[in-house]
């Protein structure tokens, strides 16, 4: 019988992660448009506003999207399998959102003499259970392109069912090879494993000792998650819109949100797995506490520094837009740069006033908790910035080359990667 | 490095077709290329005003004076209108968005005028055929107004009024 | 004969024919020419029909000239262009080149011997040219432009030769000469647009057209005039549904180049207000008629002919010389002959003649008299109709107007337990009438009339119907379906043919009518030495 304290921390744990998962997706919509622009030399979204002032750089677009999607006409075709087709998008989303459970993203937290594993369920079977959770997906896709009653949607289904069943299979074999390298499925353990150094100065990161197995297990990823290039059950200018064709409104918002939660789950499993997840490089959770004081005063100068060049930046923004803009959109720069000295002021003055250098154990242990969750989000938010980086870098596969990738390079490899690794286990701890 | 659509290899994919072993590696090739759309990236954010985008309501385009805008009627130099009904510039529209009816005009120095002079703006493609059609210099599309909207259809079926005044402002309301 | 050679190739032709006809002939396309007209005398005036005759020292003008045995003749070589050129370039000294507002452009002489002869650059400046009278009506129908004007004489020579009426005339000499009216006069005899037709240019312009068309999108359909019984041969100009204005059309037998006003200017009934657009009931007599749909209108028919008496009740038609041959025959063999209806007459004795003249305009304003009477029907006078009038009555008046024929028509009318009218136009009789069906215009429809002398001349359809006016023959198939005897053709190609074969008078009509009409009687009668 667990007390009940333990059940409110895992409720706290899963309130934790929703929170930013959810909050992390209008921000991945954002760096999605805004990165597609730049990348093709366009501006990108800057136009919604709140008050007329705050653009944020076009940060406001995806809550404006969220009331366009809530407040638009909901439209169930005629001819659609009514139950199938309200499914489909629950289970996208509900299992997009529940492999999270098993990710660490932090050490341990110390309260008092209480230890609290930062991840919502210590599950012993770990990887095995995302493995299984997220193949649920295909669920979702085929189940959206059947009941839709539509030709396109149901061409997407199918490809998204071939696909995921056929990358999933690569996907195994080298998280197959990662466990025996690690000899446990236990993600933390995994994680914990990848705090060491290897010959002293690197750090003995899952890429480092598989990169084969990396490389197999990104190219699976994206097919997993249906991102480009292997976006065929979506290809707009095949299928129009592939497997979710005939939703709209919130419905279809569900299926745009899952994509960005498997994105954002797809991107915390692989630094977990092969970045070492919460792991600051070079400093273990002992030597973070340890350094408390001095990581933190260095955090704190270059916060201030930054937030000062910030401040600088838009105030020179803000001069220079003056008078060109002709309406309110123009204040802005200068009130953002306000904040940012008054970020800078606050950062400085602790800087000065409240001796960071000289911390005592209980904040120095927190303070470690938080670098570590910092450095899973930091990594987590870099690897989702990949998937939006190789979207609008590579075109889209044919559905033969993505068929021929899959079974005649990528398998016969990763089989391979994993005998070569089982060898080179048996050897060396056998 | 022929590349046959026809030839039996094609036939069967074409991956890695007429590529070099390099190449046909691909990851090579991908990181190249996301290094390409990363220089794009750093090189916008950067150089935010070197990008060709134009904060289109509020920078207008300057197409210079060869744009065939909107069109518009001349007037003579008592104010009526300088156009004589001759209807070339609606015989040559390949639109047939120009309707002209004439009427005799009492003026001794004028002997046809137009009764009315409606164009469907909706129909028309601002080739300005119509222009090069005139005779007598009487309809220009030298307004420079381009951008012609409305919510309603009735308010781009524009008049003989209209167009004898037609230089700055949008729509017809 | 003569034989001769024109442009390097033998022809031969009737000794004593006009050059220019022959030159026509062998060039497939006329000599460059203003002032030679088919239907005038010789002026030779414009000089632009100048051919080179070989041992001939001087171009000749090929309208003033006679074929020869043995001439040769030289239509397009260089020295021929040139005289042409500098010829036009004469005629457009002066000429003050406002196309624009002209409403000759698209059907100009000038303009089009211009673009295929002339092409050079004017010599006067528009500041030197002489200034002529501009934007003068000269008569009810006439505009006169004289700055426009070519001096080709062709108005004056009509005047003088046609209508022999005399009101033009060219006045002043030299770069000065223009036309006019003479002192005193307008030109304003019933042909005055025949001017308009024959001027080559712009200096006479129709006043009835003026400004209301360009003419280059005018289509054409092959039209008869039904002003009168003379059936002159027309062309109805108009576009997109809207009848502009009729030109007569050559046809030696009837019309030959010309047209009277008052036939010209009929086209305005078409989209005048009082046209019958939808049919009208009245639901009794005294009441205002109300519009109806045409099925409430076949209902009516129906229920009066019961309230009259069910089978009792007696059918009587008056058909009229309005209606063309193939409505008449329809109306006949269905209304008549099968539902059993009896048949008054074409019209009423006397009525519908005015004053005619010797040139075309006939004193019957009817178009079709002649063709009714080939059919066997009569007309009646007043008493008969008034012996006839009856409460048991319904009468059928197909076209014309009985009332505005006589007087007392009207009080007859009423006399009859019901009166269904089917015309196209509002009169006194559909006033009177309990049912009015409305029925197309003839330039909306096909059909075929038989003029004063005999021949039958058809005409097609022009535009399409206003409003839910119908073809007057489908409603008398219409209400032969209604009286329980639906004739057994459909359409005017299978009335056509059952006329043919049932009505000897119009069996000539099987072979087809033509472009300019079949004379019944002569076709008859070498039918019959035929046989």
């Amino acid at each position: 019988m667990p007390d009940i304290t333990e059940l409110l921390w895992a409720l706290g744990k899963i309130g934790f992660m929703l929170a930013v998962i959810l909050g992390t997706l209008p921000v991945m919509i954002w760096a999605e448009r805004k990165g597609a622009a730049y990348i093709q030399d366009r501006s990108g979204p800057n136009r919604a506003s709140i008050g007329g002032v705050f653009r944020l750089g076009g940060l406001i677009h995806p809550l404006a999207d969220v009331f366009k999607l809530v407040f638009k006409e909901e439209i169930v075709p005629a001819g659609v399998n009514v139950f199938f087709y309200h499914l489909a998008p629950i289970i996208m989303m509900t299992v997009a959102l529940s492999t999270f459970a098993v990710i660490p993203f932090g050490d341990v937290l110390l309260l008092g003499t209480r230890e609290i594993p930062l991840l919502v369920a210590n599950l012993n079977v770990g990887i095995l259970y995302i493995l299984a959770i997220s193949s649920l997906t295909v669920y979702g896709t085929v189940l959206a392109g059947w009941s839709s009653n539509n030709k396109f949607a149901f061409l997407g289904g199918l490809r998204a069912s071939a696909q995921m069943i056929s990358y999933e299979i690569n996907m195994g074999l080298a998280v197959l090879a990662l466990i025996l390298v690690y000899g446990s499925v236990r993600l933390n353990d995994m994680v914990v494993a990848q705090g060491d150094l290897l010959w002293g100065f690197i750090p003995a990161w899952g890429v480092v000792l598989q990169p084969v197995g990396f490389v197999l297990f990104l190219v699976a990823l994206f097919a997993e998650t249906n991102r480009n290039p292997f976006d065929l059950p979506e290809g707009e200018s095949e299928l129009v819109a592939g497997y979710h064709l005939e939703y709209s409104s919130l419905k279809f918002a569900l299926f745009f949100m899952a994509e960005y939660c498997n994105m954002i789950v797809g991107a915390a499993v692989v630094s977990t797995l092969y970045f070492g997840g919460w792991q600051v490089p070079w400093l273990t959770t002992e030597g973070l506490r340890e350094n408390a004081g001095t990581l933190l005063t260095v955090s704190l100068s270059v916060g201030t520094l930054l937030n000062l060049l910030f401040a600088t930046g838009l105030w020179r923004k803000f001069q220079g837009e003056r008078g060109t803009l002709g309406d309110r959109r123009e204040l802005e720069s200068g009130i953002l740069a306000v904040v940012f000295l008054g970020l800078a002021l606050a950062t400085g003055g602790y800087l000065l006033v409240g001796k960071p250098w000289d911390i005592g154990p209980a904040a120095s242990a927190h303070f470690a908790t938080v670098m570590q969750i910092g450095q899973f989000i930091t990594k987590t938010l870099l690897f989702s910035w990949v998937f939006i980086w190789v979207r609008w870098t590579l075109p889209r596969f044919r559905y033969d080359q993505l068929m021929r990738l899959g079974w005649q390079y990528m398998l016969p490899l990763a089989l391979l990667n994993f005998v070569v690794t089982a060898a080179f286990v048996l050897f060396t701890h056998g | 490095m022929g590349y046959s659509v026809h030839g039996p290899k094609a036939r069967t994919g074409g991956q890695g077709q007429g590529l070099l072993p390099k190449e046909s590696l691909y990851l090579i090739e991908i990181c190249k290329g996301l290094f390409i759309t990363m220089r794009h990236l750093v090189r916008n954010v950067f150089h935010m005003g070197d990008m060709p985008t134009l904060q289109y309501p509020d920078e207008k385009p300057d197409y210079g004076p060869w744009l065939r805008g909107r069109h518009r009627l001349m007037k003579r130099e008592d104010g009526s209108p300088r156009c004589v009904a001759c209807q070339m510039c609606s015989t040559i529209c390949p639109a047939d968005c120009i309707s002209i009816m004439a009427m005799d005009d009492d003026r001794p120095d004028v002997e046809k005028s137009p009764e009315t002079f409606d164009i469907d703006l909706l129909r028309c493609v601002y080739c300005g055929l119509c222009v090069e059609a005139c005779p007598c210099d009487a309809i220009r599309m030298d307004t420079g107004i381009f951008e012609i909207a409305a919510d309603n259809r009735a308010a781009f079926q524009v008049d003989m009024d209209f167009l004898l005044n037609n230089t700055t402002d949008g729509v017809k309301s | 004969m003569a034989k001769m050679t024109i442009d390097g190739k033998e022809h031969e032709f009737e000794d004593g024919m006009n050059l220019f006809e022959a030159c026509a002939v062998a060039r497939g396309e006329n000599l460059p020419h203003f002032c030679y007209h088919p239907g005038l005398s010789i002026a030779g005036v414009c000089r632009m029909c100048q051919v080179e005759v070989e041992g001939m020292p001087k171009l000749m003008i090929a309208c003033n000239s006679q074929v020869k045995d043995g001439m040769v003749v030289h239509t397009r070589n260089e020295r021929v262009d040139g005289a042409v050129r500098q010829i036009l370039n004469f005629h457009l000294l002066h000429h003050p080149v406002d196309c624009p507002v002209c409403d000759q452009a698209g059907e100009c002489s000038l303009q089009d011997f211009y673009m295929a002869n002339g092409l050079y650059e004017a010599d006067v400046d528009i500041e030197d040219k002489i200034a002529k009278g501009k934007v003068k009506p000269i008569g009810e129908m006439v505009m006169l432009d004289a700055e426009r004007c070519v001096l080709c004489a062709r108005c004056t020579r009509f005047t003088t030769e046609i209508t022999q009426t005399h009101e033009m005339g060219i006045f002043n000499r030299g770069d000065h000469s223009e036309i006019d009216v003479a002192p005193g006069k307008t030109l304003d005899n019933n042909y005055s647009l025949n001017t308009v037709d024959i001027c080559p240019v712009g200096a006479l312009t129709s006043r009835d057209f003026r400004f209301r068309r360009r003419v280059w999108w005018l289509s054409e359909t092959d039209g008869i005039c039904h002003g009168c019984a003379t059936g002159c041969n027309m062309s109805i100009h108009h576009s997109e549904g809207i009848v502009y204005r009729t030109k007569p059309r050559d046809n030696m037998d009837v019309n030959r180049y010309w047209m009277c006003d008052h036939g010209r200017t009929l086209y305005h009934e078409i989209a005048e207000s009082d046209r019958l657009t939808q049919p009208s009931v009245r639901k009794a007599r005294g009441e205002l008629a109300q519009t109806a749909s045409w099925d409430h209108a076949y209902r009516s028919i129906e229920a009066a002919g019961k309230a009259l008496g069910g089978d009792d009740a007696a059918l009587m038609i008056i058909l009229s010389p309005h209606a063309t041959v193939e409505e008449l025959y329809a109306a006949k063999s269905v209304l008549s002959d099968s539902v059993g209806g009896a048949l008054l007459g074409y019209r009423l004795r006397g009525s519908e003649i005015g004053e005619g003249d010797e040139l075309l305009f006939d004193a019957d304003r009817t178009p079709n008299a002649a063709g009714a009477k080939k059919l066997g029907l009569a007309e009646y006078d007043a008493k008969q109709l008034e012996a006839a009038a009856n409460e048991k009555t319904m009468l059928l008046v197909v076209g014309g107007d009985l009332a505005l024929a006589a007087p007392d028509a009207g009080a007859a009318l009423s006399k009859f337990g019901c009166v269904v009218y089917l015309g196209w136009q509002e009169n006194s009789t559909s006033m009177l009438a309990d049912i009015v069906l409305p029925t197309s215009h003839y330039a909306e429809r096909e059909g075929t009339f038989v003029n004063r002398e005999g021949r039958a001349q058809t005409f097609a359809a022009a535009i399409d119907a206003p409003g839910e006016a119908r073809d007057p023959l489908r409603v008398i198939r219409e209400l032969g379906a209604l009286f329980g005897h639906e004739p057994t053709w459909d359409g005017i190609e299978a009335v056509r043919s059952e006329l043919c074969a049932r009505e000897g008078a119009f069996a000539a009509m099987a072979q087809g009518v033509g472009p300019l009409g079949l004379a019944l009687d002569a076709a008859a009668e070498s039918e019959v030495e035929r046989a």
